[in-house]
Formats: structure tokens, sequence, C-alpha cells
């Protein structure tokens, strides 16, 4: 599964990445929405985004929505350091799916699978 | 608000409550790493019982990593200190230079801050006698207006001098005023009134001023809440 990764906390992005590639996951982190974007227009395409809400400059709602219009099929999952666990419920999209860092990684691998459809990354990369 | 003393004692509050929000976001964000840390520890070591070569960079790396979460979070828990002992006094005398630096830290935890630079003009002391809760507060609120109208990757500076000797001027600037700000709101420009802190918003030359009085026992404050010199 090719996961898009978007924190701006880069030491996050980084260890998660390298937690889900072990994992068979091809992950591509990014520390910025405009980072994410200028992948997406660069003709990069992924399965699933999972972008943290509360980020400089474009945050991740938002990024949502400009992602969707260059890629309508991507799906995604949100992570959110605030409030409680539920405050992606208070958003006007009632299709986001969000988790409360510090996160599980086996949830965000169930969620991911779950939103995506499929059984697994890719065997032969899978470590673990 | 029933008077004014209601909407200090709240404002005071919500500041608090504002500021506490986002040092427990940046202590989350710091867990969040140390946790990703500590569980990418964990598979490493799973991957080495099950025959696979440790990579010992990658051990120093994450080493490493949870060691600088640790100080930074140290340093946020000591900013955390630094901002309830404001509370202590409620007018005393304080370093001008002091309290800038520690709401430069505190709103530096917004996601939407900028970097911010503090410059003290001719090493001068800056020593006022005010209310430190009240004066973080309106520092606080002009940084997150100027944050509000720069770019994520904007340098909010901050200019310390003297103006007169009854007077220190705070002047933010590095930022653009977007249309239709206006800066401060009826109740922040209550509440710096009451300090006898005057505000002005120069959208001309896109910069706040504030002007903080040596002492504020040469202010009287009034009924509605604004101050005037004696």
């Amino acid at each position: 599964m090719k996961v898009l990764l978007v924190d701006d906390e880069q030491k996050f992005a980084l260890m998660l990445s390298k937690r889900l590639e072990l994992r068979g996951f091809d992950v591509k982190p990014c520390f910025s929405g405009e980072e994410a974007l200028e992948v997406l227009k660069k003709g990069a395409r992924f399965d699933a985004a999972v972008l943290d809400i509360k980020m400089p400059g474009i945050g991740g709602v938002e990024l949502k929505q400009k992602l969707s219009l260059l890629d309508p099929n991507l799906r995604f999952v949100f992570l959110t350091g605030h409030g409680s666990d539920d405050e992606c419920i208070r958003e006007e999209d009632i299709e986001m799916i969000c988790l409360p860092k510090p996160l599980q990684i086996n949830t965000l691998i169930e969620t991911l699978h779950r939103i995506v459809g499929e059984s697994g990354g890719s065997e032969k990369d899978k470590k673990l | 608000m029933k008077n004014d003393k209601e909407l200090f004692s709240y404002e005071s509050l919500a500041f608090f409550g504002r500021v506490n929000a986002s040092i427990s976001h940046e202590l989350k964000n710091i867990m969040a790493i140390i946790s990703e840390t500590a569980g990418l520890l964990n598979d490493i070591t799973e991957m080495a019982t099950e025959g696979h070569a440790i990579n010992s960079d990658l051990l120093q790396t994450s080493a490493r990593s949870i060691m600088e979460e640790i100080q930074r979070g140290f340093k946020t828990i000591r900013q955390m200190n630094r901002f309830a002992h404001c509370v202590d006094t409620p007018v005393e005398s304080v370093r001008l230079e002091e309290i800038l630096d520690l709401v430069i830290n505190i709103a530096g935890y917004l996601a939407y801050s900028g970097t911010t630079r503090m410059r003290s003009l001719k090493n001068e002391k800056g020593i006022v006698v005010t209310s430190p809760l009240l004066l973080a507060a309106v520092v606080y609120h002009a940084l997150i207006f100027s944050y509000k109208n720069s770019g994520p990757d904007a340098e909010i500076e901050i200019d310390l001098s003297q103006w007169n000797d009854k007077m220190w001027r705070i002047a933010i600037h590095g930022f653009n005023i977007k249309p239709f700000q206006t800066f401060p709101d009826e109740h922040l420009e209550k509440i710096a009134g009451s300090i006898g802190v005057g505000i002005q918003c120069d959208r001309f030359n896109n910069r706040l001023d504030l002007d903080v009085p040596t002492n504020l026992d040469d202010y009287s404050i009034q009924s509605d809440g604004m101050t005037s010199a004696n």
C-alpha cells in the first residue's frame, strides 16, 4: 500500500514512516501541506494519505480538499495532538477519520486497511 | 459581563486556558515522537530476535531522538512553570525582556506561529512595574495577530526600546496586515488600558506598537478600565 504521510513534526513523520515501512508499506513522508501538494502535482499517486490536522500554512483539513482535487480516489486519515479523540466529529466533513497522538500503530494500520480495502502491505518488503 | 472586573477575570482565565491548550499540544507532540521512537526500538529488537541484523545507525538515531525530545519536554515544562508564576503577584517590578521572551516561547507552540526574534536596543534594562499576567496577555494577542497576518515562514521581529522616561515601546513588525483585520478588539483594548498600555496598529507600515508605562502607579484606572496619566 502506498501512503502519503504529512506532519510538520519531522521526527514524528520519519519515525512513523520507518515503522510502516518495516510492515511493508511504501511511505512518502512530507513535512508540510505545500510539499505534499507538490508531490502529487508531479504525478505521484497514493492509496491513502495520513494528515496532521494542525500544521503551519495549509492545515490537514484544507490539504484534504486540495489533494482530493488532484486525486479523487485518495483516502484520508487524520492525526491530531489536540483535545479529545472525537475532535474531528466537530468538523463539517462527517467522513473524517481521526486518530489521536500518540497513536497506536496497529490502530493506524487497521484503519488504513479498512479505508483502502487491502489486506496489507507488500509481503516482499515486510519485516515485521 | 456585569463589569470590567468580571471581564478581566474571564479574560485572564481564558488566556490561561489558551496557553494551557497550546502547551499540552506541544507536550503531546513530544510524547508522540518518543512513543514512535520507542516503538521503532521495539521493532528493531523484534527483528533482531528473528535473526535480522541490527542497524546500529538507526539505534543511535533513535536514542538521540529520545534524548532530544526529553530536553524539549523539559524546556516546555520550564516555560509552563515561568508562565504559572506570572500570577504570583498582581503588580510587580518585571523585566520587559523576560516577559517578551516568555510570551515568544509560549506563542511559539501555536501551530501557525512563525519565527520570532527580539531585539533589545542599546542593552536597556526595560524594568517596569506592571501586572505581568495582563501584560503577557496583551503581548500574546499581539503576536497571534502578527502570526495570522503573515505566512508560515515569516520572521516576526520585536524591538524593545525606551520611548521616554515614563514609557517603553514594544514594536512588532515583519507581517502584512490583511484587509478588514483590526487590532485590538474592544476587550483587549480595555485590558491593555487597565495597565496603561497603549496600542497603535499602523496599517500603513504594518506594525504594532505597544507602549508600556514604566510604572503602573503613574496611571489611574478609570471605571471603564481605561487609564489616564496622573
